[in-house]
């Protein structure tokens, strides 16, 4: 009786141990020099494209063999997960796709290795200014951009010339716009709304608010680290029209909860005349599979508020190398593959992924196929990064919890938050030693 | 009269508000994309099986499935291995300060796992243990323990002490006498705990967040807090998901109900 | 007689020694770490800063903390409304299930469901159940009327009540099934006695069950104070915190301090505030059911 039950005890706690390597479930390594690289990305919007891509790779490299992680959509929790690994030292994670607001931090960590020496001055020239920087922490390379990514406004096309419109220009008239249009179209379409954007409390957020801020001249944090910057007038002139035009009036209250996929949803199911993402959604909104709107898609830089600049935060994604890595070559050899001139090409052509090459934007293949790209390059060019600090994660709730504060609070002081709000994120950087 | 009007409605509430939250995700599992993207809602389902296989397959649930099992078996052996013992010396052994150790061994089922989340990180750091199932189970294994030894402890308590004489008498030492005595005698009690060890171990989120970020490694609770589709929130494999990984437990919860309101309220008789 | 006890002295030891291990290097001395890092400013993300001593500066941060206030606030409150509504209703479903009645079983087996699905299930579906679009809550209460459905997790009087709504579903019965055993207890000679004396049902409840039930009823408030005290799965996967930090708990708060901030220094001081107010309200309680214990013992 007991000889069994042991038995069955010892195969429990013995398989515990045991690796699960076998169950990823890729081709199986023929050759024993065959080198398993560990890549975490999110899973991507275009997963054909980078299949066949990963298919180039191991076709140039047959004795790399790549297996990918995948990590939550959302850039918050894709950080927490991935710095939680990094602090594990875990060896399996050989390289990683990062959130530009996250070098600093990485490089400062020691989790992410240097590249220097890997990706020369002379490559790097080749690159937008801004992705190259945005990889870059106290004069070290860390990242290699993969792809830009910048704030940009999608329009119903098709509405607009409904009503004769062009394009808003500022963010009252795109007020204006959307209350005309949805008055009009309340009889046949009484769902449809006037905006869909990214309010959640999560690091979009921050992302959305930069871009209104920013637009009437305002910042996140003071350039010294020390003086007000949401507790001006013209950050909370933008919260203050976030909260009343955008959330009470033209967008459903819902977008208080919506990360990217949740409102570009609404958008591709017809139900918003402006929505506001990155470059990606370009391709899934005039994707006839996935979107009711196809072809009916318009894209312009954001709006601004008069007298301000049009400010696109700049997001996107760079290749990383684990300091922790076991194959570091190969994983160079990776990214030095997947940012090539040749695969950027390819993903621009095929999905459409703005390249971090300004090569590519005079590219005639490209902008055949993704003629957008031409009006857009003068946004990337001047898309405006978040603060850089390897405080940024704190310094970033701060901000989510402040700007969530003030738009789903009917009744908040907003200038006692905006106020305590800098004072926090000024206490911290003094802490850190931090200064812009 | 109105006493039984009452009960009835009673019965009504309880069963209703207990299942019919879950059913509607039942029925969600069982629809087809479509149906679920409907606005309004529809109320019933296609029948599909789609998500399922999408859920077991796409989404690698089987892999969560074999960690769970892994994770919660042996916790449950370790836990009931080391905590036999412990019980049966707490309740029927000579030890002076014992009542001071129970008293510390149970405070232990209030922590909070924040309090002890960062130095138990950096001990599995230092040890190799994250990122292992093995390292999850040393956390799980210490929370666990209380309950298991206040049901045992307790159970113990209660057999009456001729049979221990008896063994004594036969020549037989605590160990022998634990073994052959009181355990078969215990077993009941063991089962228990083992059940709600178990489940416990089945459900926890908090540890097995921090400790695995390796997703072959990782348990049921995680995969589905971090559920996620390539464009959308994916409803319906959740929901699946969520369905195969509360089956086991209903199972457990149908068969065994005596046995787990009998341990859940070992502690209120015994006060 | 007492020539044995040396050796059981020793086998009681032996017996003990693996379960005291786990709890000394797991349990005890990581408490005890906790407090030690909280008295330490450390930045993961700033190896250069070293990691000073700076005494009691964590707690005096938090102190000043206002989103520290407000994680406080809402796990107080958290813990007020849900372990009342949990009493209430684990009454109800106990006073249910004390009855006989043919199927009784399938009751309990009914309601011991909720108890043993996992949280992160439940909470999942709750969400999905106040999903603005495909919820069940908006299909309940407006059915057709698409254009009135409510986005109940945008609003942070709603997002708060989901928490509570779902902690309350999952946990009342596990409050239930404490509180009955406290019931099966009472002797049925008291109700009889009672009888006879020409009491009502209701008089009964009042003046017999609700009082012999006492030390049950403290005990499941015990129990469920602690737990919600700890909440965490909840609000990782149906808020994360929002909106405007209405669902912020201080598992939660401290769970982003210290791992996804790196402050490890200011999230040991959370938890260790945690800690402490279990401690203290663990102390408060089991001093009450003591008490109550001795009351009825005249010994």
């Amino acid at each position: 009786m007991r000889g069994p039950l042991l038995l069955a005890a010892g195969i429990l706690l013995g398989s515990l141990t045991a690796s699960s390597q076998e169950t990823l479930g890729a081709k199986s390594a023929t050759h024993e020099s065959t080198t398993v690289l560990r890549f975490v990305s999110w899973k991507p919007d275009n997963p054909h494209a980078w299949d066949e891509a990963l298919a180039r790779f191991t076709e140039a490299y047959p004795r790399i063999r790549v297996v990918r992680e995948i990590a939550p959509h959302s850039s918050t929790a894709f950080h927490d997960l991935l710095t939680q690994k990094l602090k594990n030292h875990d060896p399996t994670v050989d390289l990683f796709l990062m959130d530009v607001v996250w070098v600093s931090e990485f490089a400062a960590a020691g989790w992410a290795l240097p590249l220097d020496s890997l990706f020369p001055p002379s490559e790097r020239i080749q690159f937008l200014p801004n992705t190259i920087e945005a990889g870059s922490y106290q004069g070290q390379v860390y990242g290699v951009p993969l792809r830009i990514d910048s704030g940009m406004l999608y329009y119903r096309a098709d509405l607009l010339r409904k009503y004769g419109f062009e394009p808003p220009q500022t963010w009252e008239e795109l007020a204006r716009q959307a209350d005309i249009i949805v008055e009009g179209e309340a009889p046949t379409d009484p769902g449809l709304r006037g905006y869909s954007g990214q309010f959640k409390q999560y690091e979009g957020l921050v992302c959305n608010m930069l871009e209104f801020i920013g637009s009437r001249g305002g910042q996140l944090i003071s350039q010294d680290g020390r003086q007000p910057a949401l507790a001006t007038p013209e950050s909370l002139a933008s919260v203050r029209f976030v909260r009343d035009h955008i959330i009470r009036r033209l967008a459903s209250r819902a977008v208080l909860t919506y990360q990217e996929p949740e409102s570009l949803a609404v958008f591709v199911q017809g139900k918003a005349v402006f929505h506001r993402n990155w470059p990606y959604a370009w391709e899934v909104a005039n994707n006839a599979e996935r979107s009711a709107i196809a072809g009916k898609v318009g894209i312009a830089p954001l709006p601004r508020f008069p007298g301000g600049p049009s400010v696109a935060a700049l997001g996107g994604w760079l290749y990383g190398i684990s300091a922790y890595s076991q194959h570091q070559n190969e994983a160079w050899q990776f990214i030095s593959f997947f940012s090539s001139h040749e695969m950027q090409k390819f993903f621009a052509i095929k999905e459409a992924l703005a390249p971090s090459r300004t090569a590519l934007y005079s590219d005639q293949d490209v902008l055949k196929a993704a003629p957008q790209f031409r009006d857009q390059f003068a946004v990337f060019q001047a898309a405006t990064p978040r603060p850089r600090t390897p405080v940024y994660p704190a310094v970033s709730h701060i901000l989510q919890r402040y700007f969530s504060r003030a738009l789903a609070f009917a009744d908040v002081d907003l200038e006692a938050e905006a106020t305590s709000a800098d004072r926090q994120i000024n206490r911290l950087l003094r802490l850190t030693g931090e200064s812009f | 009269m109105t006493r039984r009007i009452l009960l009835g409605v009673g019965i009504l509430l309880t069963v209703g508000l207990s299942l019919f939250p879950f059913l509607w995700f039942v029925v969600t599992s069982l629809k087809t994309q479509k149906e679920v993207e409907a606005i309004p809602p529809t109320w019933w389902p296609s029948g599909s099986l789609d998500f399922y296989q999408s859920a077991l397959v796409d989404h690698h649930l089987t892999d969560y499935i074999l960690n769970s099992v892994l994770v919660a078996g042996s916790t449950t052996l370790l836990a009931l291995g080391i905590g036999i013992p412990a019980a049966y010396a707490l309740a029927r052994l000579r030890l002076p300060g014992k009542v001071w150790i129970l008293g510390a061994l149970l405070s232990i089922s209030m922590f909070p796992q924040l309090a002890i989340a960062g130095p138990v990180w950096q001990i599995l750091e230092r040890i190799g243990g994250l990122n292992t199932r093995w390292g999850l189970l040393l956390p799980y294994v210490t929370l666990t323990l209380p309950l298991a030894i206040w049901i045992l402890a307790s159970f113990f308590k209660e057999l009456p002490a001729e049979l221990e004489e008896a063994a004594r008498v036969d020549g037989c030492g605590p160990w022998q006498t634990m073994i052959r005595v009181m355990v078969p005698l215990a077993a009941p009690a063991i089962f228990t705990a083992a059940i709600l060890t178990f489940i416990y171990a089945w459900n926890e989120f908090f540890f097995a967040l921090l400790i695995l970020t390796q997703p072959e490694r990782q348990t049921l609770p995680v995969g589905i807090a971090l559920f996620q589709g390539e464009f959308t929130m994916p409803w319906g494999e959740l929901a699946a998901a969520s369905v195969i990984a509360t089956l086991p437990l209903v199972i457990l919860v149908v068969l065994f109900q005596r046995w787990i309101v009998s341990g859940l309220s070992a502690g209120a008789v015994k006060g | 007689m007492t020539s044995r006890a040396p050796l059981e002295h020793q086998a009681a030891w032996w017996m003990l020694a693996p379960a005291l291990a786990f709890t000394l290097v797991f349990a005890l001395y990581p408490v005890v770490d906790s407090f030690f890092l909280s008295l330490h400013r450390i930045f993961l993300g700033v190896p250069a800063l070293g990691q000073p001593f700076v005494g009691f500066e964590n707690y005096q941060t938090m102190a000043g903390d206002p989103v520290a206030r407000q994680a406080f606030l809402v796990t107080i409150g958290f813990v007020l409304v849900s372990t009342a509504l949990e009493l209430v209703l684990g009454l109800g479903i106990a006073l249910v299930i004390h009855e006989h009645f043919s199927g009784r079983g399938w009751v309990r087996v009914a309601a011991l469901i909720p108890w043993s699905i996992p949280t992160v299930v439940a909470s999942q579906m709750w969400r999905f159940i106040f999903n603005d679009q495909y919820g069940l809550a908006n299909l309940l209460l407006f059915g057709e009327r698409v254009e009135e459905y409510i986005p109940w997790l945008a609003y942070p009087g709603f997002a708060f009540a989901a928490i509570v709504f779902a902690d309350v579903w999952k946990t009342s019965s596990f409050a239930g099934l404490l509180i009955l055993a406290g019931l099966q207890v009472i002797p049925e000679e008291v109700y009889d006695a009672a009888r006879i004396d020409g009491a009502t049902t209701w008089q009964r409840f009042w003046k017999i069950t609700l009082p012999l039930l006492k030390p049950a009823l403290l005990l499941a408030l015990l129990f469920r104070t602690m737990d919600a005290f700890r909440v965490f799965d909840l609000v990782f996967v149906m808020t994360q915190g929002g909106p405007g930090d209405s669902t912020l708990v201080l598992q939660f708060y401290g769970y982003k301090a210290l791992f996804a901030e790196g402050r490890m220094g200011y999230g040991a001081a959370i938890s260790v505030t945690v800690f402490l107010a279990i401690f203290v309200l663990s102390l408060f309680y089991i001093r009450g059911i003591g008490s109550r214990l001795l009351e009825k013992e005249p010994a």
